[in-house]
């Protein structure tokens, strides 16, 4: 899996491992010392993103679809913060 | 003054105390018990971590297995804390939703209930201030931690406050690659983290902190704390969480 961690300025650390296959997101990891209520929104965005597209704007569009359904909110990062983790993984090389 | 329960210094494992605050919290939920402060001490010393946290990208379990230091996965987010048993004191305080001191707003919640923290400080001779999202700082450095988790239909927030640190250990327990850990390290967590003794000069005891915690949260929430203990309801709550959830491989290693 691919790996990154962002500092989000003024924020919380959001780490993201992630694989691809056939450009859409095959396994997906959200870390961070964040804050979200409910909680198990994450593990939701975490299901919504297997299958999706691996581009930044699919990923951002589903983590906000699922932060919307799930009436939930994040603290310390936005779920662009969190799109922005996952691309950053997807470029690293390890 | 409105009355809360009031569970007085009490030392448990990380498993039992994440398991008494996720206790009251069920049982609240049913009513069943009244908005309640509870101040605890870890034994063995603990590293606990943030619910989003990955156990093994956080913490250097085989150090923390080596050195008896047990390691716990939180209900709440933030980050990783190590609860030492003479270097801090944690509380944890459970409200129902709706009540006067939790706001639907977040950070007005941390800042109304670190308040008690700052107030604690204060005690002490300290200035303190809740710096957002969820600290307190004194000098400009953090000196205490707090996370909250609004479930069961009630919010808790637990938090420490550090009475010493010790950042060379606080650097092998957490996982910082050892090469990576310069004098410089050492020197930039010494800048933004503190304590109470390193602010005083002076050996302050658990005891004194227990009392300066009582009041300033008694005084800061307007609150009169009604010493009590834990319902039989509650203990047995506590006790299947703790074996069953809190010290269980899938929960502790879940990320």
């Amino acid at each position: 899996m691919h790996e990154a961690s962002y500092k989000v300025p003024g924020g919380k650390l959001v780490k993201a491992k992630v694989r691809v296959e056939a450009g859409k997101v095959a396994e997906i990891v959200i870390l961070g010392d964040f804050f979200m209520h409910p909680e198990e929104t994450l593990q939701k965005i975490e299901d919504a993103l297997r299958g999706t597209p691996a581009d930044e704007a699919s990923i951002e569009r589903v983590i906000s679809k699922s932060l919307t359904e799930s009436d939930a909110i994040i603290i310390g990062a936005t779920a662009k913060d969190i799109a922005k983790t996952i691309m950053l993984a997807l470029s690293s090389s390890d | 003054m409105e009355e809360f329960r009031f569970i007085d210094l009490e030392t448990h494992t990380a498993f039992e105390n994440m398991a008494i605050d996720e206790a009251i919290m069920l049982a609240m939920k049913d009513n069943h018990v009244p908005p309640t402060l509870r101040l605890y001490r870890w034994n063995p010393s603990a590293v606990s971590i943030g619910t989003f946290q990955g156990l093994t990208d956080e913490v250097d379990v085989e150090f923390c297995k080596s050195r008896g230091i047990d390691f716990i996965r939180r209900i709440t987010g933030g980050g990783a804390v190590y609860h030492d048993y003479n270097g801090e004191v944690t509380y944890s305080i459970i409200i129902p939703k709706g009540h006067r001191l939790a706001p639907p707003d977040i950070i007005e919640s941390y800042k109304i209930l670190c308040g008690g923290i700052v107030k604690a400080l204060e005690y002490l001779g300290i200035e303190g201030e809740f710096k957002p999202i969820n600290d307190v700082n004194a000098n400009g450095k953090k000196i205490s931690g707090n996370a909250m988790t609004r479930r069961h239909g009630c919010v808790l927030q637990h938090g420490t406050t550090l009475l010493d640190l010790d950042v060379s250990l606080m650097f092998s327990i957490l996982k910082v690659p050892q090469e990576k850990i310069s004098d410089k390290m050492i020197a930039d967590v010494k800048e933004r983290v503190t304590s109470i003794r390193e602010i005083l000069g002076k050996e302050v005891q658990v005891e004194e902190l227990r009392e300066a915690l009582k009041q300033g949260f008694s005084e800061a929430l307007k609150i009169e704390l009604k010493p009590s203990r834990l319902t039989t309801e509650e203990q047995e709550t506590a006790k299947r969480l703790a074996q069953e959830k809190y010290s269980s491989h899938d929960w502790n290693f879940s990320r």
